[in-house]
C-alpha cells in the first residue's frame, strides 16, 4: 500500500497551549448553557408581569351633570370627590399622597376662612387622612401631617355620546381647572 | 404484654438510652436526632444562657406549618370568597376558630421570639468567633437577620389573606412604602401586586408567597443556620469554657478529630473537639438535650394554645377600598414603622421628602445595614464572646439596647396612644365619636 498523502493541513487558526479545540467547545457549551438559563429565568419573571389588567377603567362616566347636588359628591368605587359649584365642576382624588389611604371629608357647619399660599379662601370642608393624620384644605392643599403634596386634581369632560360627566384619572390638572357645563 | 413492651421499647429507646452505647447510638441511628452532636457541653444546655429562644421559634414555625396546612384546606384565595371562607373557618368549621387563633397567635409570638432571640445573641456577643478552627459566626448572624426579615414578611403576607378592612389597609400602606423606594419603587409594587390596585392578583400573589415561597426560604435558611451552629462548634458560651481550660493547662492533650480519616481534605461538620477534658464538661445529647428540647416544645405549644383560647383572632368588616378604617393601624410589630412614617416627612424650604421614603425605606435600610455590618465592626476580644453583658462590649450593648428601647417605645405609642386620624390620646382619654360614613 502506497503511503497515504499527507493529511496534515494548516490549522485555521493557531492552536495555542491555553486554547485547544476542546477548551473552546467547553467554553461555548458553558456560555450557551448560561445564556439559556438566563433566558429561562427572564421568561419566568416576565410571566409574572401581567399583560392585561382587569382593573376598573381610569377614564369613566359618573352620570349626568344635573344628577349632582351642589357641593361635594364622593364616587366610592373610584375614590374621587366631585365638586359642583353652580355650573362649574371639578374632581379631587381621595387618595392620600402620603401612603394612599382614602381621606375622609369633614363638613363644616359654617364656612371657614383659610389662608392658602397667601390667599384667603372660604372652605365648606376639609379632608383628613385616618392612617397617619395628614390634613388637607377643601381645595386639596396639604397643611398638616406627613403628606408631602396636595391631593391630585383630575380632568373632567362631557361625554360626546350621552352628555354624562367623565373623570379622567390618567390626566392630572392644576387647581384652577373648572369644567363649565 | 411482653411483646408489646418490646415494641414500645424498640420505638422509644433513642429517647431514653440505658447505657453509654445506646446514648451514642441513639444520635447516629435516629432520623430525628442525627443532626445533633452526640455530646453536648453543659453551659450550652443552660436555660439561663439562651432561654432556648431559637428552639422556641423553630417550634412556633412547626406549629404555624401544621395549623397553616389545615387552614389551606378551608381557605379560598379569591376576592369574592376569601372573607366568607375565613368567616366559615371562625364560625362553621369545627375548632376552626382555635386553629386560626393558634396560627395568628403563633405568628405574633414568632415575630416576638425571633426578635428576642436576636437580642439575646447580640447581648451575649454570640455572633463573635471564639477559639475554634473554621468558625464563621458572623455569617450565621447575617442568616439570622434574613430569617427575621422573612418572619416579618411572612406575617405581612398572611395579614392580607382574610380580606377584611384591617388586611386591606395594612397592605395599602405597606405596598405604598415599597412604591416610594427610589428607582424600582413603582415596578416592585406592580410586581408585588400583579397590577396597580390591590385586587385578585395581589391576593393570589400574597397567598403563594405566604404558603409556599417564604416558608421554603425559611426552611432552607433554617437548615443553613443549624448547620452553621454545628460547624461553629456550638453556642459561643462553649468557647469560653475551652479558653478557660487553655489558660489552666499549658500542655494540651491531643484532641480527637471527627474528620473522615484523611479522605476529606478539610474538617468535617463536627470540628475538632474544643474541650480538653470533654467527659468532665459535657454530657450525652440523648437524653439531656432531647429532654430539654421536648420541654421547650411542650411549653411553647402550651403557651400558644392557651393564648389562642383567650385571645380570639379578630375579623373586621369586609375590605372596602372606599372607606379607610379610622384609625387604620398596621399589626403591632409594624406600628413603630407606621409611627416613623407618620413623623418623618421632611420639609426644607418648600422641598419635601415623603415620610414614606424616610421612615419606610431609608431608616429601616440603615438599621438593617448596621445590623449586618456589626459583627465586622466589633473588635472586642474573644473573651467577650458568649458572655451576657460583657464589660468589654458595654458601649455596644448600650447603643443596641437604646435602639431596641426606641423601637419598643414607638411600638407602644403606635399601639396604645394613637387614636382617630393618628391623633395622640392618653389611655384615659376617650376617643371622639366620629361618623362611620360621611
Amino acid at each position: 500500500m502506497p503511503p497515504l498523502p499527507s493529511t496534515e493541513r494548516k490549522p485555521a487558526h493557531k492552536e495555542t497551549a491555553t486554547e485547544t479545540r476542546r477548551s473552546f467547545f467547553a467554553k461555548m457549551g458553558i456560555g450557551g448553557l448560561l445564556t439559556g438559563l438566563a433566558g429561562q429565568i427572564t421568561i419566568l419573571f416576565r410571566a409574572l408581569m401581567p399583560n392585561v389588567l382587569y382593573e376598573p377603567p381610569r377614564i369613566f362616566k359618573i352620570g349626568k351633570p344635573d344628577q349632582f347636588p351642589e357641593g361635594v359628591t364622593f364616587i366610592e368605587s373610584q375614590r374621587v370627590f366631585v365638586f359642583r359649584n353652580q355650573k362649574q365642576f371639578h374632581a379631587i382624588s381621595a387618595e392620600c399622597t402620603h401612603l394612599g389611604c382614602t381621606v375622609k371629608m369633614v363638613q363644616f357647619n359654617d364656612p371657614k376662612t383659610v389662608q392658602i399660599q397667601g390667599r384667603s379662601q372660604q372652605e365648606m370642608q376639609e379632608f383628613d387622612c385616618p392612617c397617619h393624620g395628614s390634613k388637607y384644605y377643601g381645595d386639596g392643599t396639604n397643611y398638616a401631617g406627613p403628606a408631602p403634596a396636595p391631593l391630585a386634581w383630575y380632568r373632567m369632560e362631557i361625554a360626546a355620546d350621552d352628555g354624562q360627566l367623565v373623570v379622567n384619572l390618567t390626566e392630572p390638572v392644576g387647581q384652577d381647572f373648572r369644567l363649565l357645563v | 404484654m411482653a411483646v408489646q413492651k418490646s415494641v414500645w421499647r424498640r420505638l422509644t429507646w433513642p429517647w431514653k438510652p440505658e447505657s453509654e452505647l445506646e446514648a451514642g447510638d441513639s444520635i447516629v441511628r435516629n432520623l430525628l436526632l442525627h443532626w445533633f452532636p452526640s455530646q453536648v457541653s453543659l453551659p450550652s444546655l443552660s436555660f439561663r444562657y439562651s432561654f432556648w429562644l431559637g428552639s422556641a421559634s423553630a417550634v412556633l414555625f412547626l406549629i404555624l406549618t401544621i395549623t397553616g396546612i389545615v387552614l389551606m384546606f378551608n381557605y379560598v384565595p379569591s376576592v369574592e370568597r376569601a372573607y366568607a371562607s375565613v368567616k366559615d373557618i371562625d364560625y362553621v368549621v369545627s375548632f376552626g376558630w382555635f386553629i386560626r387563633g393558634l396560627h395568628r397567635i403563633g405568628a405574633h409570638l414568632m415575630v416576638a421570639v425571633v426578635f428576642l432571640h436576636g437580642v439575646r445573641v447580640f447581648l451575649t456577643g454570640g455572633y463573635k468567633n471564639g477559639s475554634g478552627a473554621g468558625q464563621n459566626r458572623p455569617v450565621n448572624w447575617i442568616i439570622g437577620v434574613v430569617l427575621l426579615l422573612l418572619t416579618l414578611f411572612l406575617s405581612f403576607t398572611g395579614y392580607l389573606l382574610p380580606w377584611d378592612q384591617l388586611a386591606y389597609w395594612a397592605i395599602t400602606v405597606g405596598t405604598n412604602i415599597a412604591k416610594s423606594a427610589p428607582i424600582f419603587g413603582v415596578q416592585s409594587r406592580f410586581l408585588l401586586l400583579g397590577g396597580n390596585t390591590i385586587a385578585q392578583g395581589a391576593l393570589l400573589r400574597f397567598y403563594v408567597l405566604h404558603c409556599f415561597f417564604l416558608p421554603m426560604a425559611v426552611i432552607f435558611l433554617f437548615s443553613w443556620h443549624m448547620w452553621r451552629v454545628r460547624k461553629d462548634g456550638g453556642l459561643a458560651c462553649v468557647d469560653q469554657l475551652a479558653l478557660d481550660q487553655k489558660a489552666q493547662k499549658s500542655v494540651p492533650v491531643k484532641s480527637k478529630t471527627y474528620s473522615l480519616l484523611g479522605i476529606a481534605g478539610r474538617r468535617s461538620v463536627h470540628i475538632e473537639t474544643a474541650l480538653v477534658d470533654e467527659e468532665m464538661y459535657s454530657t450525652h445529647s440523648s437524653p439531656h438535650l432531647t429532654r430539654r428540647l421536648l420541654l421547650t416544645i411542650l411549653l411553647t405549644l402550651a403557651i400558644a394554645s392557651t393564648m389562642a383560647i383567650v385571645i380570639r383572632a379578630p375579623l373586621e368588616e369586609p375590605a372596602n377600598p372606599a372607606v379607610t378604617s379610622n384609625p387604620a393601624k398596621a399589626p403591632w410589630y409594624f406600628l413603630w414603622l407606621q409611627e416613623l412614617v407618620a413623623d418623618s416627612t421632611i420639609r426644607i424650604r418648600g422641598f419635601t421628602v415623603n415620610g414614606a421614603l424616610v421612615g419606610g425605606i431609608i431608616v429601616p435600610t440603615i438599621l438593617l445595614g448596621v445590623l449586618i455590618a456589626w459583627p465586622f465592626l466589633d473588635n472586642s476580644s474573644v473573651r467577650a464572646a458568649g458572655i451576657w453583658f460583657s464589660p468589654e462590649r458595654r458601649l455596644q450593648n448600650t447603643v443596641f439596647l437604646t435602639i431596641v428601647v426606641l423601637i419598643v417605645a414607638f411600638t407602644i405609642i403606635g399601639t396604645f396612644l394613637r387614636g382617630p386620624y393618628w391623633g395622640f390620646y392618653w389611655p384615659w382619654q376617650t376617643w371622639p365619636t366620629l361618623p362611620k360614613k360621611f
